[in-house]
């Protein structure tokens, strides 16, 4: 097995793996090394009348509980919101709802046009090539002519369905004036090659046996090793080795042992917790680190007298509301919001709560039991979080992980203007389901869960005054060390970074492609 | 110990004399059990939850149980959640409560895949109020 690479990537989750399928080239050799092993979805938990307990333990969200063999364990303990992160082949997109929608161009200029954060050192412009490529290759369902984006390429594959919930929350919508409109979606509503068509079953977020939703390992794994990239599954990354402004090898351990890679370029793909566990010291910039963005977000559920079926369905990728997310000072905040609506629970997660509030114990379990289940739809309040305060990703003094690597601390409180996103989202939100017909309503009002997007800790800028790296994700002042994941994000946006991380990572890899280079793996 | 998991598991989810059988009575003990050794904590949350129990709670009337155990729950949430979620974990996959859930409310008895759910096509038409009010997009540069 070569010793030497072109490029090392670190993380074979969205981010890597987009990457390594645009940086390689006959003449470029692409090796992956990725901390967790391989998730055969074929056998996802849905297969199994349980797979609701797969949700507490092999695809509980949280590291902490899961424990898995390739979980490092993250300290929480100074932050209202915990780590949502998953470590395998496919990364994140392991464990998520495939919702996939793309940062408005606002989103790029909130200094210029908000007067805060900064500015992106790029543009939607510059991204929406990658955008659609990316979208192409990962499969999205959807529809073009949303009036609340920049119009766009014809979706691969029509939008899902709406149920009978989202419909009455559409005809809600009209009524109150609001925008909506469905989704787009990292899943197949028609079959693609070996890939099959949803079947609208509803778990998404345990797997899809189907391979209908999209996740890296699916979209882009095998077609970058028909291309020549290598994966080292199993390999976690302990060192970076520097000498001056380079890194010359990637330390690694896997089954066999420890092992070392001399590099030419090294791109980090860990997201900002597993990144800060092997750049701190590296990166001198007091930026790196700084200014963590997460979404905080608040769940509204609305529950309906008649039996909507709302166990149906991909869970997270139905239909969206961005009445609300451009600035509107008159709203007290800056930034916005998206409504997301949110369905597809079975019977288990609804009793233990699901996306509010476990159900009673004692008498009156049985009879909540019969009025929620099935009866109910949730909203998100997805906000704009700012990069401010002391929100931040910094390493354990002392606790290590079982390879010694220091434990990454999870260090974030909710703003005072994300806390009044959240306020006036949750009130929304609630106008809606009323709206839509809901007799009822219940407000989980964060989220405790929901630390999924862990952006800004090596935010991008023009140059090492305004960021941790260049628009293509290069460290300022290092010669061959890049950074592609959500944490070179500048601002949060008000929606999932998937479809963005990925855009900048295919944007990334084909500039190092096509002759940005700077040296080559060492012999 | 058997006896009191009962006792606990009834006092959490009892029965109301129709559909719905209580959960200790039901037979689910052991596999609740089972299913708190499987989380993280939950063996010890257990064996603190029953520590705790009174002498003869299993003696005792529905409703003085559930006052013991709201002492139990608010001497430490965290503990007594974890044996929730196990009580709630056995009762729920359980395939005859499964079949009285499918009576009721009309979810099937069966996995989600492969068999899933019919895929209707999206009704465009939905959209038209939408479209009619034009952009709402910040245009920049």
């Amino acid at each position: 097995m070569t010793q030497t690479a072109d490029i090392v990537i670190v993380g074979a989750g969205a981010a890597g793996l987009a990457f390594a399928w645009a940086a390689v080239a006959p003449n470029i050799k692409v090796v992956v090394l990725e901390a967790g092993g391989h998730v055969n979805q074929r056998v996802a938990p849905s297969l199994a009348s349980d797979w609701e307990l797969a949700l507490q333990t092999t695809f509980n969200a949280n590291p902490n509980l899961r424990r898995g063999v390739a979980d490092y364990p993250v300290d929480d303990s100074e932050s209202v919101i915990r780590p949502a992160i998953f470590n395998a082949v496919g990364g994140s997109t392991i464990r998520w709802g495939a919702h996939f929608p793309r940062l408005r161009p606002s989103d790029f200029r909130k200094r210029t046009l908000d007067g805060v954060a900064a500015d992106w050192p790029v543009s939607y412009k510059d991204l929406e090539p990658f955008y659609d490529l990316n979208d192409e290759i990962m499969g999205v369902s959807g529809l073009a002519g949303d009036p609340g984006n920049p119009p766009r390429a014809t979706r691969s594959c029509p939008p899902l369905p709406l149920c009978p919930a989202t419909r009455r929350l559409a005809a809600a919508y009209d009524r109150l004036g609001w925008h909506w409109w469905p989704s787009d979606a990292a899943i197949l509503s028609r079959a693609r090659g070996t890939r099959g068509a949803c079947n609208n079953c509803g778990p998404c977020g345990v797997g899809c046996p189907r391979h209908a939703r999209a996740s890296a390992d699916i979209a882009y794994l095998g077609v970058a090793q028909a291309q020549g990239v290598e994966l080292r599954s199993g390999a976690v990354v302990t060192k970076l080795e520097r000498l001056g402004h380079d890194i010359t090898d990637v330390h690694y351990v896997d089954a066999n042992g420890p092992a070392r890679l001399s590099c030419g370029e090294v791109v980090m793909a860990g997201n900002a917790l597993g990144n800060a566990r092997l750049l701190t010291g590296i990166i001198d910039n007091p930026l790196f680190g700084c200014g963590l963005m997460l979404h905080p977000t608040a769940i509204v559920t609305g529950l309906f007298k008649q039996n909507q079926q709302s166990w149906r369905g991909a869970f997270a990728s139905a239909l969206v509301s961005q009445e609300f997310y451009e600035s509107d000072e008159s709203r007290g905040f800056i930034g916005g919001l998206q409504l997301q609506a949110l369905r597809g629970q079975g019977p288990l997660t609804t009793a233990l709560g699901g996306y509010g509030l476990r159900l009673p114990w004692g008498q009156r379990h049985k009879e909540d039991f019969v009025a929620r289940f099935g009866h109910s739809l949730s909203l998100t309040v997805t906000c704009d979080d700012l990069p401010e305060g002391p929100n931040r990703i910094a390493l354990h003094a002392t606790q290590t992980d079982r390879h010694g690597l220091p434990v990454p601390r999870m260090i974030y409180r909710v703003g005072e203007n994300s806390q009044k996103m959240l306020d006036y989202g949750i009130k929304r939100a609630s106008e809606a389901l009323r709206e839509a017909g809901a007799r009822q309503i219940a407000i989980n009002p964060l989220v405790r869960n929901g630390g999924f997007h862990l952006m800004g800790t090596a935010r991008m800028g023009v140059d090492d005054q305004a960021g941790v790296t260049d628009a293509r994700g290069r460290v300022h002042g290092m010669n061959n060390l890049s950074v592609v994941d959500a944490s070179t994000f500048v601002t949060a946006a008000a929606v999932n970074p998937t479809p963005t991380l990925q855009a900048i990572a295919l944007r990334a890899g084909t500039a190092m492609r096509d002759g940005k280079i700077t040296q080559r793996a060492i012999a | 110990m058997t006896g009191r998991l009962t006792a606990l598991l009834d006092t959490l989810l009892p029965g109301d004399g129709g559909d719905w059988p209580a959960a200790g009575a039901h037979g689910l003990a052991v596999h609740a059990a089972r299913l708190a050794d499987d989380m993280p904590g939950g063996a010890e949350a257990m064996a603190g939850v029953l520590d705790a129990l009174p002498k003869g709670f299993v003696d005792l009337p529905q409703l003085r149980r559930e006052e013991f155990l709201h002492e139990i729950e608010a001497q430490d949430a965290a503990r007594f959640d974890a044996v929730i979620t196990a009580a709630y974990n056995a009762y729920y996959t359980d395939p005859a409560i499964r079949d009285i859930i499918e009576r009721l409310t009309g979810y099937p008895n069966r996995p989600p895949q492969p068999e899933g759910y019919v895929l209707d096509p999206f009704d465009e038409s939905l959209l038209d109020a939408v479209k009619a009010r034009g952009p709402i997009w910040r245009l920049v540069d």
